[in-house]
């Protein structure tokens, strides 16, 4: 039995990067927290600045346009 | 059941079914199985995205309010000149005891990239607003509700008689709330009038409006407060704060 049950046959886009990821279970786990901080990074540095205008949340003033 | 020259089949397993832990194999489980990923995914994105909003990005602007804000204060304490009112760094720092924000740096403008610095910015256009040493006009100034240092976020708690205290380089300009309302279409741009009529008043004064976006978290309506200017105290050695501030 695996030790991520969704390797087992049937496996997503996660268990493919798992599957892809070297070594040990303990070396995959620690490079899967490293690119998840990666990917959260890149989120907050880059895709979330850009995407806030384009979302009507934080409109603060009055105008006539 | 047909014979089957499989004798090992047959001996180890007779007449079982298919093997049952057999998974993913017809491509309905294959779709559920991706969207489902997808889902998973786009509910961990959207939740980082309400972090980045709320909490992120007050971090980031309230580290550059607090550098901005220093800087102003260091011009004035070098005292460059007898201009008491430097516009291009911050004209000054809004105290407003009500909504338990500490002091807010006020510049010119309220562009998205400036107000997204921790900051309150005093209106250009549509209605360009006056400035608090004018004898007369509406000072009118907009910040964040949420996110970007949420600067008016307790706007709610103003009430009628609260203080508004606006501190310059020379002197303590104190207005008092004398009217609030709480929801009002983003385009009413008369509530930022010399003589904002939609307060109640009818004769020129010297007035201050706050705007920003309302309910929270949302930007559908507009949420605005108005004050009207009780005294002007000279700014002691010490700084000291007027009454309202202590």
């Amino acid at each position: 039995m695996s030790l991520v049950p969704w390797c087992d046959g049937r496996d997503g886009m996660y268990g493919f990067i798992w599957r892809l990821l070297p070594g040990n279970t303990w070396i995959k786990a620690l490079l899967s927290i490293v690119l998840a901080l990666a990917v959260v990074y890149v989120l907050f540095q880059y895709v979330f600045p850009w995407a806030e205008p384009l979302l009507p949340f934080n409109d603060v003033t009055v105008d006539n346009q | 059941m047909a014979a089957t020259t499989d004798h090992e089949e047959h001996t180890d397993a007779p007449a079982s079914p298919p093997a049952p832990r057999r998974r993913g194999g017809g491509p309905i489980a294959t779709a559920v199985s991706v969207l489902g990923e997808l889902l998973i995914t786009a509910g961990l994105v959207l939740g980082l995205f309400v972090a980045y909003s709320l909490w992120w990005t007050n971090v980031i602007a309230d580290r550059e309010a607090d550098k901005q804000g220093d800087k102003v204060r260091d011009h004035w304490a070098e005292d460059r000149g007898p201009v008491g009112l430097d516009t291009k760094d911050g004209i000054g720092f809004l105290h407003v005891p009500a909504m338990k924000n500490g002091e807010v740096l006020v510049k010119k403008g309220t562009s998205t990239k400036l107000l997204n610095n921790g900051i309150a910015g005093y209106y250009t256009n549509p209605v360009k607003s006056a400035l608090p040493q004018d004898k007369k006009g509406n000072f009118s100034l907009a910040a964040h509700r949420d996110g970007h240092g949420a600067k008016f976020h307790n706007i709610d708690k103003l009430k009628k008689g609260d203080a508004i205290v606006f501190e310059t380089k020379d002197d303590w300009y104190v207005y008092k709330v004398y009217a609030t309302l709480p929801e009002t279409s983003k385009y009413n741009v008369n509530v930022l009038g010399p003589v904002p009529k939609e307060s109640g008043k009818a004769k020129a004064g010297r007035y201050i409006t706050l705007t920003t976006c309302t309910p929270v978290y949302t930007s559908r309506y507009r949420y605005v407060v108005w004050g009207e200017l009780d005294r002007v105290e000279k700014i002691d050695d010490e700084r000291t704060p007027p009454a309202e501030l202590r």
